[in-house]
This record gives structure tokens, C-alpha cells and sequence, in this order.
């Protein structure tokens, strides 16, 4: 599986890229989740926000997803998980998931899966900065399991 | 053999990292050590962190990790609000 692609970039997102580097002749689907950032929250103006991340331990994370998705989805053909980090303009991607499968369920279901479990496990953390002031964006305190 | 010292290095980000103004701390612990004593004694030092009590969550070289957790010399602990990425 040393063929999925996990990674943390300060870089503008390369979507088409990475589809492409994933894209294999047995993929009949190609199924991908682009989280950009939105201009407002809860009715407040968003200029801007600012993402930080434990590097190495979230690369890791990913990686772990990456692997219960192909306990899960053994149809799964290819996985790619990009997340940005630092300062993201309104539009730009924050994070790029792309599932390849033989057939398009099954890159549904690990698509959905992979962007729900990267927003509880991996460590990464945005800021919103507004017009007026700052915020830190505060995360669900996870079920760890056990 | 009791009356033994560890040390272990700190990290800390997003809100904890602002609320204590450091990014990266040493800190000495008497064994056996664990997160929950380790979180005690960096509260100490860093009191803005009080408000992160009920929310702060753990990481052992670079794997998530809970209150009870033993920490060794030479460990890094990682010490963060819940992750807010997407």
C-alpha cells in the first residue's frame, strides 16, 4: 500500500495531481472530497484562517485512517489524503481525499469515512480570523475508543 | 528505586500553545511518571493552561494517549485542544 499518498503541505493543493498519481487502470471511479474554506461561520465575516499541524503525528494519523479504510473497503484501489497548513484564503483547498474503486460505492463510503475520521484523529487545528479579532476553531472532543 | 528523575520534552499547539506562550518545553518528572502528573506540573508552570483541563488531549511519541499513560526519560508528550482540521 506504500502506493496511497498521505501528506501535509504548506503548498496550494495539487487536486488534479494527485487524482492523476492515483489513477490506475483498475479504477472505475474516482470519488473526491475538496474541503475549501468558507467566508463566514455562525453569521461572522471570515477573512482568512490559519491552520497548524503536528506534522509527523498527523501524517501518522492519516496513515492509520488509510488503513482502517482498506479493513473496511477491500475494493478500495488507491487513497490520497492532502492537508494543507498556514495561512489558506477564502476558496483555497484545505484538505483533498480522493478514493479510487472498481465501482463507485465503495469510493463513496472510504470518501465519507476518511474526511469524518481525519476531522477527530489527525492532528491539525484552524483559526479563524475575522475582520474584527481571531478564534481559534474549537474541535469535538473525540470518543477516543477505549 | 524510588527518587528517580525523567525527563521528558513538551510540545504544545493550536490554543495551548498561545495560551501558554511556548511551543516547546523540557521538564523534569520524578518516576514513575505518567500524563496526568506531567499535565499537573506544566499547569503549574503554565497557568493559562487551567482552562484547557477538561479539554486538553495527550499525545506519547506522537500517538494519542490517555491520563494514565506512563510516561519514560527521553519521551516526548504532546499536548493539544481537540483537532479542528478539515
Amino acid at each position: 500500500m506504500s502506493v496511497d499518498i498521505f501528506e501535509i503541505t504548506r503548498e496550494p493543493i495539487d487536486k488534479l495531481g494527485l487524482e492523476k498519481r492515483l489513477l490506475t487502470g483498475a479504477a472505475g471511479a474516482v470519488v473526491t472530497f475538496d474541503g475549501v474554506v468558507r467566508d463566514n461561520t455562525r453569521g461572522r465575516r471570515v477573512v482568512s484562517l490559519q491552520y497548524e499541524a503536528y506534522e509527523p503525528m498527523a501524517v501518522k494519523e492519516m496513515r492509520r485512517i488509510g488503513a482502517e479504510i482498506r479493513e473496511r473497503w477491500t475494493d478500495v484501489e488507491r487513497i490520497g489524503v492532502i492537508h494543507r497548513f498556514g495561512p489558506l484564503e477564502i476558496s483555497e483547498s484545505s484538505v483533498v481525499i480522493v478514493i479510487t474503486s472498481p465501482h463507485r460505492r465503495v469510493a463513496f463510503e472510504a470518501c465519507r469515512y476518511a474526511i469524518d475520521r481525519l476531522k477527530q484523529t489527525v492532528p491539525i487545528w484552524k483559526k479563524e480570523i475575522f475582520e474584527d479579532g481571531e478564534e481559534w476553531v474549537e474541535g469535538q472532543a473525540p470518543e477516543m475508543s477505549q | 528505586m524510588g527518587g528517580n528523575v525523567i525527563k521528558i520534552n513538551v510540545l504544545l499547539f493550536g490554543a495551548c500553545r498561545e495560551a501558554a506562550g511556548a511551543s516547546e518545553l523540557n521538564c523534569d518528572l520524578n518516576a514513575p511518571a505518567d500524563v496526568a502528573g506531567a499535565w499537573h506540573v506544566i499547569k503549574t508552570r503554565f497557568p493559562n493552561l487551567e482552562k484547557f483541563e477538561r479539554s486538553a488531549l495527550f499525545a506519547i511519541n506522537e500517538e494519542h494517549a490517555r491520563n494514565a499513560d506512563p510516561l519514560e526519560d527521553g519521551d516526548t508528550l504532546a499536548i493539544f485542544p481537540p483537532v479542528s482540521g478539515g
